[in-house]
């Protein structure tokens, strides 16, 4: 956010800052799986599956987020005027 | 009677008339027979009284002279002895002021009063006075008739140097008269009447003293008893004719001259004219005896003129008749009787004659003195008309030199003030002059530049056409000046216009703060209300100082980075677009068709080829107007470049506006 940019570059920041997330959280869940499957599961792959995609599945979350922040779980949002038709 | 004589004597020393005064010395001189045995006695009465006579006339006469003369008054006051007193009471009773005639009444007056207090005295004592009185008169008379002839003689000096007397007083009042006038004159006449008036009286006198000694030749005969009461009354008239100048003056008589004309002072009266006494005729003349002669018929023609010699006359009837009473004595009594008639009668004729005589001598004395002093008069009358008609002549000499000089000082004092008014008149002529010289010089300017003014006036006329011409010139030069002036403030304008267009439509991005500053400098000189208002929204947005995105910059940004992520976009609904549905529009607006020039439709990529299209036109507006239309996410990737293209098109509009306007003002100016 530093550099200062215009607006017609706004989407393409959501899609660097999504797949930075993206790979983050897969990561951080690959590594929980991995320890999870040696400590606990007797070497098994199943665990290490689960936690990354735990990683990957909070890491969509969040970047749907991003671009509809009036997207909050368990509400929605109604349009109440309805001249602008329906695309 | 005795007691009367001193003071009859006072008076008649101060009168001075020497009839009374004779006669009272005859009836003094008749005192001295009682008082004759005692010789010694009286001389030393004699002397005493001469001394005291000779004292009081020295004192009465010294005051009297005093009163005249001034030095004598001196010596009498200085050396004598009461003098001083004498005089001051003199004074005192306005003894200077007294006259002859004053002290002639005074005394008379006086000398009648004693008369008749004697006289009341004496009637009240006894009542035989009169007789005795009569008697003594008789006495008297029969001693001066003695020597009638002298008593005549003497009685004629006196009346002649009473008439001289008198004609000396006439001379002294004439001699004052002819230094006066006819008032002087006048009173001379009436000296003159009165001089006659006593004449008169004095014949009257002179009479009375003649009929004295017819009656001196009478004996004894008023003793008679038969004839008491007729001789008192005979015997008196000598004496009335005293009494009757005393109570003439009794009456308060201005006995002084008057002036014809005047009247006396008031409680005074005239002297009456003197009272003829009215001749008595005998009325016991008719009763003389027939036997006897009559002496009264014979003396008849007498008696008229004669009272005294009728009454002899019937005096010796009165005898004749005794004498018949007494036949005895008739016959020696007869011739005696008439040679008494005839010397009675011889008697009055010669009385008759002297008295005619003496009339006669006193008429032609009389008249000659008349005349004298008619002629003395005439003469006194005559230098006095000269002496007055020679004042007459001076004074009208007198009167026609002054009248002479007053003429001469009247005319010398009318030329002086006629020079002196001409000179007034010559100044106020000369200043007048002056004055109406400067008036009429100043006219005559006037009128020369009135001519003047006038024969200048075409060339003024010109002059101020000229004046004209040179004011619209000017007026014409002002315009021109103030047209340039506009001319060059429209180009100042224009050119501060072009410099913005420069600055807007320069190759790069720059700040335009000055030209907006010259120019609205030059704006606000015009004072315009539209360009200030456009230059005021110019000014409060920050576009001058950061200045606009050249066209060119905008057509590249929208072509390069803005419209290919716009048309990614395109699909993703305006709600609820999530990431896939982003991923999706991105992936699906790959494989659509690229569509140019002006398409119908209001989806994202017709809107946006139509901008393409007006970019390519270079119609920023119209693409700016077709981008704003968009929503959802593609406005919000095309907010920086439409807010970019709205701030340029500002300007552009401003700047449109105040070039419109300049060329208004421009199109104006000319």
């Amino acid at each position: 956010m530093s550099k200062p940019t215009s607006s017609e570059n706004i989407v393409s920041q959501k899609y660097d800052r999504c797949l930075a997330d993206l790979l983050v959280k897969a990561g951080v869940g690959f590594g929980v799986g991995v320890v999870a499957s040696v400590i606990l599961f007797r070497r098994r792959t199943w665990p290490v599956a689960l936690s990354t995609g735990f990683g990957m599945g909070a890491a969509y979350a969040d970047c749907d987020r991003s671009f509809n922040p009036a997207r909050v779980p368990g509400t929605r949002i109604v349009t109440q005027t309805g001249d602008v038709p329906q695309a | 009677m005795y007691r009367a004589i001193p003071v009859t004597r006072h008076a008649s020393s101060a009168a001075g008339r020497g009839l009374v005064r004779a006669t009272r010395r005859r009836l003094a001189t008749t005192t001295p027979p009682p008082a004759a045995p005692k010789q010694s006695k009286s001389v030393v009465r004699k002397i005493l009284f001469y001394s005291v006579a000779a004292t009081g006339t020295f004192y009465a006469g010294s005051a009297f002279v005093s009163f005249e003369n001034q030095r004598y008054r001196e010596l009498f006051t200085e050396n004598v002895p009461l003098g001083q007193a004498l005089v001051e009471y003199g004074e005192a009773h306005k003894w200077d002021e007294l006259t002859i005639e004053q002290v002639v009444v005074y005394s008379v007056d006086t000398a009648k009063y004693v008369s008749d207090f004697v006289r009341r005295q004496l009637g009240t004592s006894t009542q035989d006075t009169p007789e005795q009185k009569d008697k003594e008169a008789t006495a008297e008379k029969t001693r001066t008739a003695k020597e009638p002839t002298s008593a005549m003689q003497a009685s004629k000096e006196r009346v002649k140097a009473a008439a001289a007397s008198l004609k000396t007083a006439v001379k002294k009042s004439e001699e004052t008269a002819v230094e006066g006038s006819a008032k002087a004159v006048a009173i001379a006449r009436h000296q003159a009447a009165e001089f006659n008036d006593s004449l008169d009286d004095l014949i009257r006198r002179a009479e009375a003293a003649l009929a004295g000694k017819p009656i001196d030749t009478l004996p004894e005969a008023t003793t008679t008893p038969s004839q008491p009461s007729p001789s008192p009354p005979d015997t008196t008239p000598p004496r009335a004719d005293d009494v009757d100048v005393v109570v003439v003056s009794d009456k308060n008589v201005y006995a002084a001259p008057l002036p014809i004309g005047f009247e006396p002072p008031p409680g005074f009266s005239r002297p009456s004219p003197p009272k003829k006494t009215p001749p008595k005729t005998a009325p016991n003349a008719e009763a003389a005896p027939e036997p006897l002669p009559l002496v009264a018929p014979a003396v008849s023609e007498l008696a008229v003129s004669e009272p005294v010699i009728s009454q002899l006359a019937s005096t010796i009837d009165n005898l004749a008749s005794y004498l018949n009473s007494n036949p005895t004595a008739a016959e020696k009594a007869k011739d005696v009787l008439a040679t008494a008639k005839i010397d009675l009668t011889e008697l009055a004729g010669r009385i008759e004659k002297i008295k005619e005589d003496e009339q006669q001598k006193l008429e032609q004395k009389l008249d000659e003195q008349t005349r004298e002093y008619s002629l003395k008069l005439l003469e006194v009358e005559m230098e006095a008309q000269d002496r007055l008609d020679g004042q007459e002549e001076d004074f009208r000499k007198f009167f026609d030199s002054e009248k002479a000089r007053f003429v001469q000082v009247y005319r010398e004092k009318l030329d002086q003030e006629l020079k002196t008014q001409t000179e007034l008149i010559n100044e106020r002529l000369k200043e007048e002059v002056i004055a109406q010289g400067i008036e009429m010089q100043r006219r005559w300017i006037r009128e020369v530049k009135v001519r003047v003014e006038q024969e200048r006036g075409g060339r003024l006329a010109k002059l101020d056409e000229l004046a004209s011409n040179l004011k619209r010139l000017e007026r014409l030069a002002l315009d021109n000046s103030s047209y340039l002036d506009e001319n060059i403030r429209v180009h100042g304008m224009w050119t501060a216009l072009r410099a913005m267009h420069a600055a807007i439509d320069a190759p790069v991005r720059k700040p335009f703060r000055e030209e907006l500053r010259i120019l609205r400098h030059i704006a606000v000189a015009k004072d315009d209300a539209i360009i200030s208002s456009a230059l005021e929204s110019l000014e409060q947005s920050d576009a001058p100082d950061v200045g606009v995105e050249p066209f060119a910059d905008l057509a590249s940004w929208f072509t390069t980075s803005v419209a290919p992520r716009v048309s990614s976009v395109a699909l993703v609904p305006d709600q609820n677009a999530g990431v896939l549905s982003h991923v999706a529009s991105h992936l699906l607006s790959s494989f659509r068709f690229q569509r140019r020039g002006l398409v119908q439709g209001s989806d994202v990529l017709s809107v946006l080829s139509r901008a393409e299209h007006f970019m390519d036109e270079k119609d920023l507006d119209s693409a700016a107007r077709e981008l704003n239309q968009l929503k959802g996410t593609a406005k919000e990737l095309l907010k920086d470049w439409l807010e970019a293209a709205r701030r340029r098109l500002e300007v552009q509009q401003a700047l449109e506006v105040i070039q419109s306007q300049a060329t208004l003002a421009s199109l104006l100016v000319v």
